[in-house]
Parts: structure tokens; sequence; C-alpha cells
């Protein structure tokens, strides 16, 4: 068996295309998008944060407050329009960047004049921080207009707290930063290690089930002294050891390249959480990958073992995504939960277990129903395996 | 010694509709099932050496490929050295080195790296393998190209690695399906050369071919299979006498013959 395995596994890596899948994809790929997305975004989101703002102001007279704080800022500049009716279409062909209309009882003083609804044109379709700026600004009006209120009132501190925020709810999460975010992040993990240990084991399947069949060395295979069982099972752990590579691979180039890049305030974040996790659970974590690939491997092999050529396997393994996306989605549906019927589901169990180890609130006993499933599945497709071999119709077909 | 016995082998009919209007003709074809073997019988003793003739789809593939346990016949009986192949296929496949019509190579791996493998799939020890690839690069001529990746290779050299491959483990009876089809003259006559060298080791081999001046330059006996069954079966001598003039004549008469019964 281990002879097979060995002759597989250095035909593999003498393959450039799959080293290039495996390796050097995850390597350079992913760190690209992520540079290209990241660079784009920051540039974007810099530029509107430092675009200089044109503006108009209608009814400056009520608020000269406000207009004064626009005029003296070096982030706006102020366009004289006319009237009131041609801003609208200003904004539309972009000479103006946004316009404030001030009601005059914007003048009065708030207990007089009631609330003051200042109006704010702008074309909001696509980034703009327009709104965020000018917060900046009518924020210090707020609080200027409530304290000048409030001591007209002749409200003490107390009183005014309690007038602005009659109940406060004080939020106290028995969760701890790990399981909430383990929540949030859970689900994605998963979806990401599995569709990729998928992707790593799908070309060498192809090609040591169905490949060998169209190079005409199945044959020779077959009638030489060696038991069928050996020769699946040592295709089937080249494979499996592809895919878990190739997740792995993947998985560590994301993590460093992520860290490289979103340096900063995301790192201390993600290091924290990472911490909190524990080397256990993460061991644990990518143990979980065995069962997975075990599930692939057997899968992807009887799959190609079955088909008559090439092709035939590659549209199969096409159609294999897809089902296989389905179990993963189950897993991120609120109210799917690693107990009972769910930790028996192949697939499904893994991901709701890969989600609890990160939230830290994994049952261990789980793990049984999971490696029983795994077993119970991988061993039936490496059965199926083993029979196809042993019936002429796999060189016949 | 090999000995063939009333071999025969149908093959279900997935799909008769996909059936060519000739394959439709073929006697062969009874309802279900297309008896591509129906009644072979042959013999090959030790240090002899027999050709399969028989035009194209006449059952000499299947036939060979039942011999080396690659399909299993639905009747008759084939026996190598003394041993059943029916009842010990893994034993016989030590003893037989088989050469398929559709071999191929793995491409990445070089001469070398192919016909160790199948030697240790075979249980040769590693010094052994070291030795007889020598010993075979020698007899095949393929010092120059062994190391390099197969993929590369000309038909000529695979199919010399092909061949050394089948007989790395020293079979004691080899069978070679058309093992000069395709190939240049110059290793024809290697693979020609090669053969010799079996039978001078006393090794029984059976080869199919097409070509007759093949048979006529090693063969000690000569086998005709048409439509399934053995038409003739016989030494060299008397396949030759069977007409006057060249050995083409003889074939033809073979099938001539056995038709009109």
């Amino acid at each position: 068996m281990w002879l097979v395995f060995r002759k597989e596994l250095m035909e593999l890596l003498r393959d450039r295309k799959t080293l290039f899948f495996m390796i050097a994809m995850p390597i350079l790929l992913f760190p690209l998008i992520i540079g290209v997305v990241g660079f784009f975004t920051s540039k974007a989101m810099d530029e509107a944060q430092s675009k200089v703002l044109k503006y108009s102001i209608v009814g400056a007279q009520y608020a000269p407050q406000i207009a004064d704080a626009l005029r003296e800022s070096d982030d706006f500049k102020l366009i004289e329009t006319t009237a009131d009716e041609e801003l609208v279409a200003a904004i539309r062909a972009e000479t103006l960047d946004f316009a404030l209309r001030i009601p005059d009882n914007y003048a009065k003083p708030l207990l007089e004049g009631g609330q003051a609804k200042v109006e704010l044109v702008l074309n909001d379709a696509g980034l703009n921080m327009i709104q965020q700026r000018l917060n900046k600004i009518i924020d210090e009006e707020i609080a200027r207009k409530r304290k000048q209120a409030f001591s007209e009132l002749g409200l003490a501190d107390l009183q005014q707290d309690a007038l602005l925020e009659p109940v406060v709810i004080d939020k106290q999460d028995v969760a701890d930063k790990r399981e909430n975010w383990g929540e949030k992040v859970g689900g994605l993990v998963p979806y990401i290690l599995f569709i990729l240990c998928l992707q790593g084991a799908m070309y060498p399947a192809t090609d040591m089930g169905a490949g060998e069949k169209e190079r005409g060395t199945l044959e020779t295979l077959l009638i030489s002294p060696i038991e069928r069982h050996h020769l699946v099972l040592g295709k089937f752990f080249t494979i499996a050891l592809a895919g878990v590579t190739s997740a792995l691979i993947t998985v560590a180039s994301m993590a460093i390249w992520g860290l490289v890049l979103g340096q900063g305030m995301a790192i201390t974040f993600v290091s924290e959480f990472m911490a909190s996790i524990g080397a256990i659970d993460f061991v644990l974590m990518f143990l979980m990958l065995i069962p997975i690939a075990a599930i692939f491997a057997s899968l992807l092999l009887s799959l190609s073992v079955y088909a008559r050529s090439f092709k035939e396997a590659q549209s199969y393994m096409g159609a294999v995504v897809f089902v296989v996306i389905m179990p993963i989605i189950l897993a991120t549906l609120p109210g799917v939960d690693l107990d009972g019927g769910w930790a028996w589901v192949p697939i499904t169990n893994v991901a709701l277990a890969i989600k609890e180890l990160i939230k830290g609130t994994m049952d261990y006993y789980a793990l049984i129903a999971i490696f029983a499933s795994t077993v119970a599945i991988a061993g039936a497709f490496i059965a199926f395996s083993i029979f196809w071999f042993n019936r002429e119709k796999v060189l016949f077909r | 010694m090999i000995e063939i016995n009333g071999l025969a082998k149908k093959f279900a009919v997935a799909n008769p509709k996909k059936l060519s209007e000739q394959e439709k003709k073929d006697p062969r074809l009874k309802g279900r099932f297309f008896h591509s073997v129906e009644d072979v019988s042959f013999s090959c003793e030790a240090g002899q050496v027999l050709g399969l003739l028989g035009p194209n789809g006449a059952g000499k593939t299947t036939t060979l490929r039942m011999l080396s346990t690659a399909i299993k016949p639905s009747a008759g009986s084939l026996m190598v050295k003394g041993v059943d192949v029916l009842a010990n296929p893994i034993q016989a496949r030590r003893k037989l080195g088989f050469l398929s019509g559709s071999t191929g190579l793995y491409g990445r791996l070089s001469g070398r790296e192919n016909i160790s493998y199948f030697g240790r799939l075979h249980g040769v020890s590693e010094d052994d393998i070291g030795k007889r690839i020598d010993e075979l690069a020698d007899l095949l001529d393929m010092h120059s190209f062994l190391d390099r990746r197969c993929e590369g290779y000309s038909t000529g050299m695979k199919q010399k690695v092909s061949i050394a491959r089948a007989v790395i483990h020293q079979p004691e009876a080899v069978i070679l399906d058309e093992p000069t089809t395709g190939l240049d003259i110059m290793a024809t006559q290697t693979v020609l050369n090669f053969i010799r060298s079996l039978k001078k080791q006393g090794i029984p081999v059976i080869f199919s071919t097409h070509h007759l001046d093949e048979v006529d330059e090693l063969c000690d006996s000569v086998t005709v299979i048409d439509k399934g069954r053995t038409r003739f079966n016989g030494s060299l001598a008397d396949f030759k006498g069977l007409s006057t003039g060249s050995m083409h004549e003889s074939f033809m008469a073979t099938l001539t013959e056995q038709g009109a019964h």
C-alpha cells in the first residue's frame, strides 16, 4: 500500500500543474487579491476623507455658527449659487458635492423655535463621507443648543443626563469575546477550509483514477499481483494528503499575509482572538480536517474510478462542489447545533465542530459521532472503489 | 507451458441500438450478449514461440486478456506452468509477463522508475530490480533514455520500456499483444531479438501480430483465430503447407476453409 502511496506522491510532486494549483496559487494569489482589494479600498477611503467638498448653503443667516465653521474649515469650499432650485441640478452635474438648507427657526433658541430640521441635499450613491464629516460641525451645534436650553431651564447636571437618556440599558454579555466572534467567523472558517481541501484533492483524484485509465496504465496495474484494497488505499491516502496540504498551505498563507498586510489595529484583535482559542482546540480544529479529507478523498476517488475518461471525471467533480456546499451551508443556519442528530450528519458535523471549537464551547463527546459517521461514509466509498476495481467494467465500460 | 482449452467470453450489450450495422450482422451477437470469444484452444510448450494471428476484432486481445487475468472467461480453462489461472489469479500473475496492446506509462516518471515501480509491486528486491534493469537495458537498447521522463518518449522507446516492465519479475511465461505495431524497423528488430532471447531461456512466448514475416522469422507454432473461434492450430511448417504460395495465402486459406463449414 505504501508502495502505491509513495509512487503516487512522487508523480504528484513532479506535476507542475498540480504544484501550481496546490502551492503557488494560494501563496501568491491570495495575497495578491487581498493586497489589490485593500489598496483600492484604502485609496478610495482616503480620497473620500481628504477630498475638499464643494458646498452651498441656503439660509446661512439663520445659522451663522454653521456657516462660519464651514467657511473656516480647509475641508470645505463654498460655491455661491443664486437659486435654491438649481441645487439639485448642480449636485447632479457634480459642480457641487452637497447643499444645506437651514430653516428659519434655527436662529431661535431651542425652547422657543422647537426642533430644527436641516436638510442635507447630496448624491448618496457610492462611497462618500459627507455626512460623517458634517457631523463634526453639527454635533458641536447640538451640544451648544442643548447647553443653552438647559441653562435657561436651570437644570442641574444630574437632571440633564436623566432628561437626555431617561433609561439606559447596561448590557452584560455572559458570552466572552471569543464566543461572540466565534459565532460570527465560525461559520466561515469551515467553508473556506472545506472548499480548499476539496479543490486540492480534486486534480490528483481525477489523475489517479480516470487518468490512469486514459493513459492505459490501469490494465497493467490491475494484473500485477497487488491486492485491490492496497491499491485503493494507497491512492486514497495520497489524495487525502493532497487535500489537507492544500488547505493548510492556503490557510497559512492567508494568515501570514493577512498579518503582514493588516498591520495596525486589526492585528491586536486577531492575535488576541487567536490567543484565546488555546492550543488543544486549535490542534483539534486542524485535526477536524482529517475526517473531511477522508470523506472527500474517498468520494472523489470512487467517482474518478467510476468515470470512463478524464473529462467525465471532471464533470462529476464539478457537481461534487455543489453537493458539498449544501451541508456546509446547513451548518451556518441558526438553530443547527452540534447535538442530537446533527452530530451524525457528515460534513455538517465537522463544520459545526470547528465553529464550536472556535467559540470554545465544544462538547468533546461529539467527536465520537463525528468520527463514527466519517468512518462509515469514507468506508463505504472506499469499499465501492475496491468493488469497482474488482470488476472488468473498470477497464472496459 | 501455457494451455488454453475451450475458452469463451461473452459481454453484455448495454445498448443494442448503439451497435453498428457490421456488429449487428456478426454471428457472435446473440440476444443481449456479444460472444467475443466462443471457442479458443491452443497450447504453447516451454521454449516455444507461438504466433497468434487473426483479423481485427477476431478476439485475439480478449483471449490474451483472459490469460492475463484482467478479465474472467465465461467458460473454458487456462493453465500457466501448472497454475490454474481462474482458481489462483494472484499466483498466475506472478508467473506471467503480460504486455497489453493499449498499455501506457506514467509520463512524469522516468523509464527506470516506471519499471522499478512494477518490480516492487511484484515483490522483487531493490538489488534485483537494479541488476535486472541494467540487463534489460542492454537487451532492449534503452540506456540512452532510461532516466528521462516518459512523456517525451517516442513510440519505440515507450514500447521497449513497456516490455521491460512486463518482464521485470522474471516471469515463467510471456504474453505480448501486438508488440511491434507502430514501431520502426530498428525498434522492431530489437523487440524480435528480445523474444528470441526469451526463447533461448526456455520461456514460452505467445505474441499476437499482423506481420507474417515476424511469424516466419520467430514462431514454432501458429494459431489463427477468427470470429471468436480457433481456425488453425499447428506448427509453422503445417501452416506454410496450407498453400503452395506465400504465407498470406496460407492465412487466407485458414479463414475461407473454415468459413465454408
